[in-house]
């Protein structure tokens, strides 16, 4: 708030009309309800302008359902509690969507949990002017529904859809083709169509890919998972590729990933079987694009010798700003200085490579130089790259780079790294390394001869219409990239290491290795990181109890500005209550990764229990409830599995905790008359406590 | 009282047929740990499940202690979700101490039950002269010492940090499902179960009984299931299972099932 001392008005002076404008155009819900607490005045201009809301809240309190936001036109009931519950299976379902409908009348924008076809019914026939739909649903798809019924009952009530998303809906295939061949001209009116989800087991096939374009000519954003494995009958190859450009000409967003990559399959190198995918019928597809701005081509079989296509892509689609490609080899291989394939896609801000089995460090810092506004750069499973190739390109793309993810890079763990990362340390903002740690021999040897004579192209450069270089002006370019190596040194020949930006840190540990080495590893000091996702994946079922006690969360007080953490230990696998003789139960593991958490003063939590495969159970063990309590000053905790009544209650011991959920979102959320640990009245009993009391701000 | 048992208790009924089967859980789990077992005797039994007063899911308010004292109280709550349900003849299958439960149930009201299937089932845990139930004195009291410092810990406000894998090996396997409930009903309910003998009164057990055992289980030595064959009052039969484990129902459902369905009157 700014005051003009000297004039001496404020922005209280301001006429309604315009404050009512400046407050509606904040979109950060914590700011907004700072907003709305200013002043009775504010408060009413907030709620009459917030245009999104987030349901939160247990249907048994329905009648305390705000009536205060005429403008919201973007609703999301998906998180109601109990979370997963059928409002169709609630007592009264018609006074549900009756409240609902009253204190939200205009939608355009819908997200709810659709349970089953009754509930879909019941939500979508009170807001038939919906635009976007977003359906989710974790649990299984019902029986009862014949192929395609859920999706037909959801257009028959919204015939102005033009946006579906079902990237979170558990459903089949077969379910998509038939509600489209319904409904012709609903279809031929979608502009945007999210189908890319990893719950189904195989993916669209090429005539389904063929179908659904065919159905839906008017396509800005498409986006589906689809089996490209040759050795499926009707996998999508060529032909369906092309049709999805001569289909939809105006897509400007296109995501086809193939449903094993959507699992988080971690690899390197080259498969066995290579795609049916031509260079040309890349080149072909690039051609009928035009619009095309985000394009991701995330299959699971290589496509060898493929920097043609991606030469050609940049000049067919000059709106292309972001790219992501799994097993494209050759897409960067640059003879002395001449740039070729997705190096001459300048244009771009964002780049994902994947599994590039015959990426170097030339064809890296090729990249680095053609790439030259690139803001994001992700690489995974690109075992030759080093780390002078990636110190290299983050070198030259130090002016833009600000986000960097290097994952399953054998030659990349964590220490070489950091170390790569230095040239751009007082950028970055969001970064992701494995948690691989090795010895510090490794990094003496590097610390020589790690200069590169570079010949450069000069930056503005023209490229003419088939993507080559004009004027190539020859620089003799010598970087010596020592320069920099002693900069705060602290005496011991280590240096200490700031990342001045960073905000965002995302890791990935192997189950048992411990996080500790975090700090010598060269992240020592970020003092503006605020957010941590770590992800634990292996299966602890052949290994013996951890040597140390803990995993080490508490290395992470070192950063003091972290207040929000996803700890995703979904993925470990292990043994609930059945552990053989000579094995250990996951609760002693929940205890190893959590032990220390208290010690960080986090506001907001993700924790996704371990799993025991078997049993289909994500549970919160005794030591996982007794540590979580210990955050005091914890706002909000999201637990991504089940929890027992008992355990739950420990939480109500954590004074500032007042958005709590367990949300089952995996494939497939348990059904709740098979597993017992969280039923609806402990829910109820849990929320009730939770909101009697007091909060302080 | 039996409206809201049932409601306090989680009962549920699933499945159709004449024949009703009654599951029980042991501590330390609740009915989810039957979910795989279930399917094999849906479509024949009307299958009842409910949660002891002390599991996870129940309502932790529910937990009397000056009421469940012994095992008597627990037995009053079966008796009184059967007489809710409006059951006169069940077929009960119980597991650990649930076992126990079913025995002493069937001893007060020897008309409701056709059939006891006990899985897991040891009268008396302890040593004595003579008789080898499989833990010693001392075992236990390592036991109790890291359910005490559980207690003290959470009674504190700290963290409860001991695991069922933090106890010797001998006492692991059926101890662990004991450290999955709140740390004072742990300790509590530990002391009943660490206590309970029920040597004297298997010979005023008239039902006919089924007793599985696995051959592997740490906790009930092969001896025991001798033992209770020979000082039942009615009939029995010994099923060993060949596989390890006190909890069959989730380490080996498949082999438990058909083990139960053979156990089965006919």
């Amino acid at each position: 708030m700014a005051t003009a001392a000297a004039a001496g008005t404020t922005i209280s002076d301001l006429p309604d009309v315009i404050l009512s404008n400046i407050i509606a155009a904040v979109s950060d819900v914590r700011s907004r309800n700072s907003a709305a607490l200013a002043c009775r005045k504010w408060c009413l201009l907030e709620r009459a302008t917030r245009a999104a809301v987030s349901l939160r809240g247990n249907l048994r309190d329905l009648f305390m359902v705000p009536n205060c936001f005429p403008s919201v036109s973007a609703l999301d009931l998906s998180l109601l509690s109990p979370w997963g519950h059928p409002l169709s299976s609630a007592s009264d379902p018609a006074l549900i969507a009756h409240v609902l409908r009253h204190a939200f009348p205009s939608l355009s924008s819908l997200t709810f949990y659709a349970r089953n076809l009754s509930t879909i019914q019941l939500v979508a026939s009170q807001w038939r002017s919906a635009e976007h739909v977003k359906l989710v649903r974790w649990h299984q798809r019902p029986q009862v529904a014949a192929a395609g019924d859920e999706l037909k009952m959801l257009f028959s009530e919204c015939h102005r859809l033009k946006s579906l998303d079902l990237s979170s809906f558990y459903c089949w295939t077969d379910d998509v083709p038939p509600a489209l061949e319904a409904y012709p001209s609903l279809a031929s009116n979608l502009t945007r169509f999210d189908i890319l989800n990893p719950s189904f087991s195989e993916g669209f096939k090429s005539d389904e890919i063929k179908a659904i374009t065919k159905s839906c000519p008017n396509l800005r954003e498409f986006k589906a998972a689809c089996r490209f494995d040759p050795r499926y009958i009707g996998f999508v190859g060529d032909e369906a590729l092309v049709s999805v450009s001569v289909n939809c000409p105006k897509l400007g967003v296109l995501h086809l990933a193939d449903t094993s990559v959507l699992l988080n399959a971690r690899g390197d190198g080259f498969t066995a079987e290579d795609a049916s995918i031509n260079v040309a019928t890349l080149i072909e597809a690039f051609s009928g694009l035009p619009l095309l701005e985000e394009l991701v081509l995330d299959i699971c079989n290589n496509v060898r010798d493929s920097g043609a296509a991606f030469e050609v892509l940049n000049s067919r689609c000059p709106k292309l700003r972001s790219l992501k490609l799994g097993f494209f080899h050759g897409i960067s291989m640059p003879i002395e200085s001449k740039l070729d394939g997705v190096a001459l896609c300048q244009g771009l801000k964002s780049l994902s490579i994947r599994n590039v089995g015959d990426l170097d460090d030339m064809g890296l810092i090729g990249i680095g130089r053609g790439c030259c506004k690139l803001a994001e750069f992700k690489i995974h499973g690109c075992s030759k790259i080093t780390m002078k190739g990636m110190r290299t390109l983050a070198s030259l793309l130090r002016k833009t780079l600000v986000d960097v993810g290097v994952s399953c890079c054998r030659n990349l763990p964590a220490r070489q790294c950091l170390k790569a990362l230095e040239p751009i340390q007082d950028r970055i903002e969001r970064l992701h390394i494995d948690c691989i740690w090795d010895s510090a021999q490794e990094l003496e040897d590097d610390l020589d001869g790690v200069g590169f004579d570079l010949n450069c192209l000069d930056q503005d450069n023209d490229f003419d219409d088939d993507g080559m270089s004009k004027a190539r002006k020859r620089c003799k370019y010598s970087y010596d990239l020592n320069m920099e190596l002693d900069v705060n040194s602290n005496g011991y020949g280590h240096s200490v290491r700031t990342w001045d930006k960073l905000e965002y840190l995302s890791l990935w540990i192997a189950v048992g290795q411990l996080l500790t080495p975090l700090a010598q590893a060269g992240l020592d000091h970020c003092p503006n990181l605020e957010e941590i996702r770590i992800k634990v994946e292996g299966d602890c079922r052949e290994m013996s109890r951890p040597r140390e006690r803990e995993f080490g969360l508490s290395m992470l007080v070192n950063y003091p500005k972290l207040w929000k953490m996803h700890l995703d230990c979904g993925d470990t696998i292990g043994y609930a209550h059945t552990a053989p003789s000579g094995q250990m139960d996951l609760s002693l593991w929940e205890r190893f990764y959590l032990i220390g958490i208290g010690h960080l003063s986090l506001m907001e939590l993700d924790y996704w229990p371990p799993q025991d495969r078997d049993v289909n159970q994500r549970s919160l063990s005794l030591p996982a409830a007794g540590l979580l309590q210990e955050c005091f000053g914890l706002r909000k905790l999201f637990i991504h599995g089940t929890a027992h009544e008992h355990f739950m209650m420990f939480l109500l011991r954590i004074t500032e905790l007042r958005d709590v959920q367990l949300r089952e979102d995996y494939y497939p959320a348990p059904e709740n008359d098979m597993s017992t640990e969280m039923r609806a009245d402990s829910c109820s009993r849990f929320e009730a406590a939770l909101n009697r009391r007091q909060i302080s701000d | 009282m039996g409206h809201s048992l049932l409601e306090a208790l989680n009962v549920r009924v699933v499945g159709s047929g004449e024949k009703i089967l009654v599951l029980a859980h042991g501590f330390g789990t609740d009915q989810s740990a039957w979910q795989r077992i279930l399917p094999f005797f849906r479509h024949d039994h009307r299958i009842v499940l409910f949660d002891l007063v002390c599991a996870g899911t129940v309502n932790p308010d529910y937990f009397d202690f000056s009421r469940y004292t012994s095992l008597d109280a627990y037995v009053d709550d079966l008796l009184c979700i059967l007489d809710a349900l409006r059951i006169d003849r069940c077929t009960y299958v119980g597991h650990s101490v649930s076992a126990t439960i079913g025995i002493l149930a069937s001893i007060k009201r020897p008309q409701l039950f056709n059939k006891l299937i006990l899985v897991g089932f040891s009268p008396r845990i302890l040593n004595d002269h003579n008789y080898h139930g499989g833990f010693e004195q001392g075992e236990i009291e390592q036991v109790f010492s890291a359910m005490k410092a559980n207690y003290e810990a959470w009674v504190n406000g700290f963290a409860p940090l001991a695991v069922g894998a933090d106890v010797p090996e001998a006492v692991r396997e059926f101890s662990r499902t004991l450290f999955n409930m709140r740390p004072d009903i742990t300790l509590f309910v530990s002391r009943t179960v660490f206590n309970s003998d029920l040597r004297g009164v298997l010979g005023l057990v008239k039902v006919p009984c089924s007793i599985i055992q696995t051959a592997k289980d740490v906790s009930v030595p092969a001896s025991v299931a001798a033992y209770v064959k020979n000082h039942l009052g009615g009939r029995s039969t010994v099923h060993m299972l060949n596989i390890e484990g006190h909890l069959p129902h989730l380490s080996a459902p498949n082999l438990l099932a058909q083990e139960l369905r053979r156990a089965l009157p006919k």
